[in-house]
């Protein structure tokens, strides 16, 4: 690990004798994870990653804890509370879910000044101490529909399912699904609230089902595709193609489409293992590197050359995963410079 | 027809009597939301209808489950149903892991779950005296944990024939409304023709009255929390046998569901006095009405804010029979 660092400071252009000894500075720092939520599959696989990644670098003595926590209703003011305990415990870094972008900005702003790293990912805050890991929402709505119109260049009608009502991530894909949709020839024809669940898409779906002409496509926001392949596959309406978000049922029930009837479609979510990214530019940050405050989460795509793979790696009734190094950490931030 | 002329006619009149049921405003706004729907839908509008019985049979039997404790009088209420559900899903679904021969099974562990849900949320509410409100939102917390803690929210499959059974439906009616119409008829039996409705509803309208007069009530709140929680376990079960398995987040739309199925359909928010047609009504009205603002293609925000003022209409259109008498 060591020298691998040393190797890589070299290359930066870093002298080597600094790198060494700024590697040996987070050995004895403490990184906290605050979590608003742990409710669904995608979050455990987050959390999972989290301690997977983090009992190897306190193991490898590279930190000297990543200890996560998780508040249970997933409110602001209760996260805002957990925040303020780990200000008086004296972690040095803290990564945050963040339950609300502006809500927690008094705790963040608290924590920076007692001199602690804060970075927010996933759910960022606005505060501007703090480093922000952000999903370029309206990107991945765009794409989708990008995806759709290689495939029905003519266009047709396309089913929307969005996510939570009044829950920002969710008004963000869904104004980049929009936006795009005006360059092509796709008309939006319906769309209905999924809660990023596959029982509540399922409900939503076969309610509007009924009133719809026929459509060749379905925009989702993950965590919602099969519950949509159901509710369809139920009608003696034709399969449209359903935009998948990684989740392991939905893989797997597109590889059995495609084995029965050659069904093609794409999957694209934000990696779990994002919660590894944010804790090694913790890291880096406290390692005293020039971080820029604003960084973009890539995208994980699974698309129909690598659906075999994917669904290999990926355990039953969970989501598409990879985790985060180090040396990939570094990559992100140097693009964002 | 209009209201006025029926209800200064004399008692004994038929139209009258039905008039004063209080769960006649559920399917009065069920039918017209449906209506509405159909004229968007055309011909697939038997479509609506068959999706419309699957739903809610979900909301139906939990609240059905609901109702009964609401019955009980001011302050009684289930909070525990999501996270009840979740749990039995989960177990059952991970005890049968697939195999068809361990449906029967399974459907023993899920109302196992919730008959210990029950038990764990009424030694709350009767041995420690926290008032139920309390009682059941914390004990969810517990059901909840145990449920990410046993399966970290991984989904498995239900068994083959478990799941073409839920989806599937017989006489053109789905089965899971089979099910639901079945427990309903229980519940009507079992408030409206034997002793036991009688004692809880007696309960519901006076405490102390019931007590004095030999009712056994603790008895009575005991099968009353176990009851409903047993309907959240096996709603648990046949949503996630239907929707391809347990999700830790399934069970959070039927908490204010099951209270919502219970007030538009004509039960009293204050016990003693509850309806269970009504239920069925107001499931299929809850399901058509965001069927029928999605169709027109209206947003989240006008959704919402049009539910609350139908629940509100229907609340006060349903109750306003206390007041005449």
């Amino acid at each position: 690990m060591t020298l691998k660092a040393i190797m890589l400071g070299a290359a930066t252009g870093i002298i080597t004798l600094t790198a060494a000894v700024a590697e040996a500075d987070t050995s004895d720092k403490r990184i906290a994870l605050s979590n608003n939520y742990a409710g669904n599959s995608w979050r455990q696989a987050m959390l999972e990653s989290w301690q997977k990644n983090g009992d190897a670098a306190v193991a490898e003595g590279v930190v000297a804890a990543a200890d996560a926590f998780t508040t249970s209703e997933n409110q602001a003011t209760e996260q805002a509370a957990q925040i303020q305990n780990m200000i008086l415990q004296g972690y040095d870094a803290i990564v945050i879910n963040a339950a609300s972008p502006t809500a927690i900005n008094g705790a963040v702003k608290a924590a920076c000044d007692a001199g602690i790293t804060v970075v927010s990912f996933d759910g960022i805050v606005q505060e501007p101490c703090a480093w922000r890991i952000a999903v370029d929402f309206q990107q991945m709505g765009r794409e989708q529909v990008k995806y759709l119109a290689e495939r029905y260049p003519d266009g047709g009608n396309l089913l929307e399912i969005r996510g939570l009502a009044g829950v920002f991530v969710d008004d963000e894909i869904s104004a980049g699904i929009h936006d795009e949709v005006k360059n092509s020839n796709f008309e939006i024809v319906g769309s209905v609230h999924g809660d990023w669940a596959q029982d509540v898409a399922q409900k939503a779906v076969a309610g509007i089902l009924p009133s719809l002409p026929e459509i060749v496509g379905v925009v989702t926001q993950g965590g919602d595709g099969y519950g949509a392949a159901q509710a369809i596959g139920a009608t003696d309406r034709s399969m449209p193609t359903i935009v998948m978000g990684n989740r392991q049922d939905e893989l797997q029930w597109w590889a059995d489409e495609q084995a029965s009837n050659g069904y093609e479609t794409t999957s694209l979510s934000i990696a779990p293992g994002v919660s590894t990214l944010a804790f090694w530019v913790a890291q880096q940050i406290l390692d005293g590197n020039d971080v820029p405050k604003d960084l973009t989460v890539p995208f994980l795509k699974v698309t129909q050359d690598d659906l075999v793979e994917a669904l290999k790696t990926t355990p039953k009734g969970s989501v598409a995963n990879v985790e985060y190094t180090q040396d990939q950490a570094k990559d992100v931030i140097a693009t964002a410079k | 027809m209009t209201d006025k002329t029926v209800l200064t006619q004399a008692r004994p009149n038929p139209a009258r009597t039905v008039l004063q049921k209080p769960w006649l405003w559920a399917y009065l706004a069920a039918t017209l939301t449906f209506a509405a729907t159909s004229m968007i839908a055309g011909s697939d509008a038997g479509s609506l209808f068959y999706a419309a019985l699957t739903f809610a049979s979900f909301s139906a039997i939990v609240g059905i489950g609901q109702m009964l404790v609401i019955t009980l009088g001011p302050g009684n209420i289930d909070l525990s149903i999501p996270a009840t559900m979740t749990l039995a899903a989960t177990l059952a679904l991970k005890f049968m892991d697939t195999q068809t021969a361990l449906i029967l099974p399974g459907l023993l562990v899920a109302i196992g779950v919730g008959i210990g849900c029950g038990l764990v949320n009424f030694i709350l509410i009767l041995l420690l005296r926290i008032p139920p409100i309390i009682a059941t939102l914390s004990a969810s917390f517990l059901y909840q944990s145990l449920a990410i803690w046993s399966n970290r929210g991984l989904r498995i499959k239900p068994p083959e024939s478990l799941a073409e059974f839920a989806t599937g439906g017989a006489l053109g009616i789905p089965n899971v409304a089979l099910a639901g119409i079945i427990l309903a008829t229980g519940a009507w039996v079992l408030l409206e023709r034997s002793i036991a409705g009688r004692w809880i509803s007696a309960i519901g309208q006076n405490l102390r009255a019931a007590r004095l007069s030999g009712v056994p009530v603790n008895a009575v709140r005991f099968g009353i929390y176990v009851n409903s929680a047993v309907c959240a376990a096996l709603t648990g079960f046949l949503l996630a046998s239907f929707s391809g398995g347990a999700n830790l987040n399934m069970g959070t739309e039927y908490m204010l569901m099951s209270i919502a199925v219970v007030v538009i359909g004509g039960s009293s928010i204050g016990g003693g006095n509850s309806n269970v047609p009504g239920i069925w009504g107001a499931a299929l009205f809850m399901f058509l009405i965001v069927s029928m603002l999605n169709s027109y293609g209206l947003g989240a925000g006008i959704r919402l804010i049009l539910t609350g003022l139908v629940i509100v209409g229907v609340v006060t259109l349903a109750s306003r029979k206390g007041y005449d008498a």
